[in-house]
């Protein structure tokens, strides 16, 4: 509705004060610095932004004002006619329409520098294309400041005039000025109108509200109209016979009984044929006022004009079309009687028992608490009292729970003993199928004896791996060959395989063994002083000359040879190694070499 | 009072041990003991992890359908309290913990039996191929052979007279 607009609408600002807001804005929210040296398309965004900001600004405000103001077309006829008499209906659509017109104004100087710039070569050019647009936009909104002055005013007044409510129920007091209308409202509302001597006192139009029959009234209270044709009349007047000419209210005619006013009874009369017409289609209610100083009895006005109104608008309401619409729709259905019975009301039991003991004081049954009162420290809560079992002696039971790990209240089944039954007697079956057997076949011999010699053979296996594995020669190994093989072990050997190894003296090989043994002692024997006895075995042929002695003319050669293999072994030995190839570290970074100062030595000595 | 099974190895949860762990969707998990509490939170499949009874039930190591297990069973229906059904009940219980343990070893035993058979094999097939391990093949043959030599001997002489 437009009642509410009135006092939302946006300040407007002088013209002076909207050039230096916008600019100000201009210079803030955009940036501000820009060099000789910047590439000329970056330069000349700048000057066009700041163009177009500043050019949107201005749009914004402006469009603002004109949408906040109201268009005199699209609000209720009674403000409409109010705001014309008030502020003039020319003056303001003029003023709007200078707006309107200075915005448009703004937009094309905006485009069309935004144009140039683009042809804009440097920086100094792009700089005075920007301010001969900005300038040129605020000339224009100087121009401007007669009509924005004029909106400020009508803004400021358009927020006060009191919300009346051109639809609701509505009482309007007219009559001559200083007739008593103001206190009439005085009295009725809320409302705090000026009350004085002199005529005028009321200068616009005042409401306040008050209460009949449960709904909500206006009361409008006018300037008092004075007896003159409508197009003499000034503003005030003018307030008032517009609110008579387009709200639809009840008219209360004040009239001063005791002429205190200044008119005669005459006068007045006069005044209230004038305006007749205006009183069409309105219940109207002639007041007369200030009876207490003058008397004549009169109906108390309020009630009559209240109800008439009433009646009048509910008239109205019936006459209009609308309402047969609604009252198609309304129909109260009462089921029809069907036979004769009667059918009351029903009332469950229970609902009427509670009904009957909130109304008597019936004593309630024995609670627990009762008894823990009565027997003290003897009270034991026990609720196995209520408990509501198959045999009632059965109460206080203690329920076994648990057996062997199992829930008992996972096997409870009424059905229980029968599928005990069923299962036994499956049991007996399988038993006697023979289910259960163990059938160990008593194994035969053969049977025992290969599983003793697989038993051994595993043993024997087994050993065999770890022997083989505890041997450890890593590196190249000597054939079987060289090794001696000894008699006892060999005949040890074959012996537990089974084989008769008794009487084996004349055996191959017990007689080699002899042999051999007797060779190297007659070899012993038979040896040359300059033959060194060197260590052979079988395995080594004779015919080819050991090492050490192959080369060697004589012992002393030998000798000497000897010795200068024992002086190159001193070193090793020496340093514990076993031979040439051995160039193990113990330690490869000893403490004396790598700790304390530098002072005399090399790396490998202190 | 119950005792519960754990979710993840089977077992008894008795009163006042273990842990439960209650998802956003409302299901409770009980665990007897941390370990089954560790290895259900690395996401571990019950079903496939070998200790376990859901694994033994689900790889057909052990008793899984038999009229002896519908006894143990959650029923959620309420049975009042009739003393004569309890104690049948728990004499009931007794029994066919007998017959269960009964068949449950059986069946054991009968899934074990093939082992037998194959060991039985392999024995005999071990005693073939390693005999000379222990035994060597001419092992009692040279006296076998002289007896018979001297037997044959003998047999000439009497022939001869």
């Amino acid at each position: 509705m437009a009642l509410y607009n009135f006092k939302k609408i946006m300040v407007v600002p002088t013209s002076k004060e909207f050039i230096d807001i916008t600019l100000s804005k201009t210079q803030r929210k955009t940036p501000t610095v820009v060099h000789k040296h910047y590439q000329i398309h970056r330069i000349r965004h700048f000057y066009m932004r700041k163009v177009k900001f500043t050019q949107q600004n201005y749009h914004d405000r402006l469009s603002q004002i004109l949408t906040d103001f109201p268009k005199l077309d699209d609000i209720h006829p009674f403000y409409a006619d109010l705001m014309n008499v008030l502020y003039d209906k020319d003056h303001y659509k003029l003023a709007l329409g200078q707006i309107n017109i200075a915005k448009n104004l703004i937009d094309n100087v905006s485009k069309d520098y935004v144009r140039l710039m683009k042809y804009g070569d440097s920086l100094y050019r792009c700089k005075q294309l920007k301010r001969a647009a900005l300038g040129r936009m605020c000339t224009i909104m100087k121009r401007q400041k007669q009509s924005l002055e004029y909106l400020e005013q009508v803004r400021q007044h358009l927020s006060r005039l009191p919300t009346i409510d051109p639809n609701t129920r509505t009482l309007l007091l007219c009559g001559y000025p200083n007739v008593g209308k103001s206190s009439f409202i005085n009295k009725v509302t809320r409302a705090d109108v000026e009350v004085q001597p002199y005529a005028f006192t009321t200068k616009s139009l005042f409401v306040g509200h008050m209460d009949y029959k449960y709904l909500r009234w206006q009361v409008v209270d006018t300037p008092g109209i004075l007896d003159h044709p409508l197009e003499e009349r000034n503003t005030i007047e003018m307030q008032a016979i517009t609110a008579l000419a387009h709200l639809r209210s009840a008219v209360l005619y004040v009239m001063d009984v005791s002429e205190q006013c200044g008119q005669t009874l005459e006068q007045q009369l006069e005044l209230f044929n004038n305006i007749r017409p205006l009183f069409a289609n309105k219940p109207l209610l002639i007041v007369a006022n200030k009876c207490d100083v003058k008397k004549i009895s009169e109906l108390t006005e309020e009630d009559q004009a209240c109800d008439k109104l009433l009646a009048h608008r509910v008239d109205g309401k019936m006459k209009g079309k609308k309402v047969h619409d609604v009252l198609n729709r309304l129909h109260l259905a009462v089921p029809a009687k069907r036979d004769e019975k009667a059918r009351p009301p029903f009332i469950p039991e229970g609902a009427r028992i509670g009904r009957k003991t909130m109304e008597v004081d019936v004593p309630k049954r024995k609670t627990e608490r009762d008894l823990e009162v009565e027997m003290g420290d003897d009270y034991i809560l026990d609720l196995q009292k209520y408990w509501d079992l198959m045999n009632q002696d059965e109460k206080y039971d203690v329920i076994p729970e648990i057996w062997e790990g199992h829930n008992i209240a996972d096997y409870i089944d009424p059905d229980i003993m029968k599928n005990l039954e069923d299962l036994e007697k499956e049991e007996e079956l399988k038993v006697k199928a023979g289910e259960y057997e163990t059938d160990e076949e008593s194994e035969d011999e053969e049977m025992q004896e290969i599983r003793q010699l697989a038993k051994q053979i595993r043993e024997k296996r087994k050993l065999k791996i770890v022997c083989s594995k505890d041997k450890d020669v890593h590196g190249p190994r000597l054939p079987r060959t060289v090794k001696k093989v000894e008699r006892k072990t060999l005949e040890k050997e074959m012996g537990d395989l089974g084989l008769d190894m008794t009487g084996k003296d004349d055996s191959h090989y017990a007689v080699n063994a002899r042999r051999s043994r007797s060779v190297g002692v007659a070899k012993k024997r038979k040896r040359e002083a300059s033959v060194i006895p060197t260590s052979r075995t079988r395995s080594q042929s004779a015919s080819r000359p050991p090492r050490d002695q192959s080369g060697v003319r004589d012992p002393k050669m030998a000798k000497q040879a000897k010795k200068l293999m024992k002086n190159q072994q001193k070193d090793m030995n020496r340093q514990g190694k076993k031979g040439e190839a051995d160039r193990h570290v113990f330690d490869l970074k000893p403490k004396h070499l790598f700790s304390g100062k530098r002072k005399s030595g090399t790396n490998d000595h202190r | 009072m119950r005792i519960e099974k754990c979710y993840f190895c089977s077992g008894p949860v008795y009163p006042g041990h273990g842990t439960m762990f209650v998802r956003n969707d409302c299901k409770t998990f009980r665990f007897c003991k941390s370990k089954c509490l560790k290895n259900f939170k690395k996401k571990r499949n019950p079903r496939k992890t070998r200790w376990t009874k859901a694994f033994r039930k689900a790889s057909g190591k052990e008793l899984t359908v038999d009229n002896c297990l519908e006894f143990e069973k959650r029923r959620n229906v309420a049975v009042k309290y009739q003393r004569e059904l309890w104690s049948k009940t728990v004499e009931a219980m007794r029994k066919v913990e007998g017959i269960k343990r009964k068949r449950q070893a059986q069946f054991i035993f009968n899934r074990l039996k093939k082992g037998k058979q194959l060991e039985k094999e392999e024995a005999i097939s071990e005693v073939k191929k390693n005999i000379h391990l222990i035994k060597a093949p001419h092992a009692g043959k040279a006296k076998v052979m002289e007896e018979k030599m001297v037997q044959k001997l003998q047999d000439v002489e009497m022939v001869d007279d």
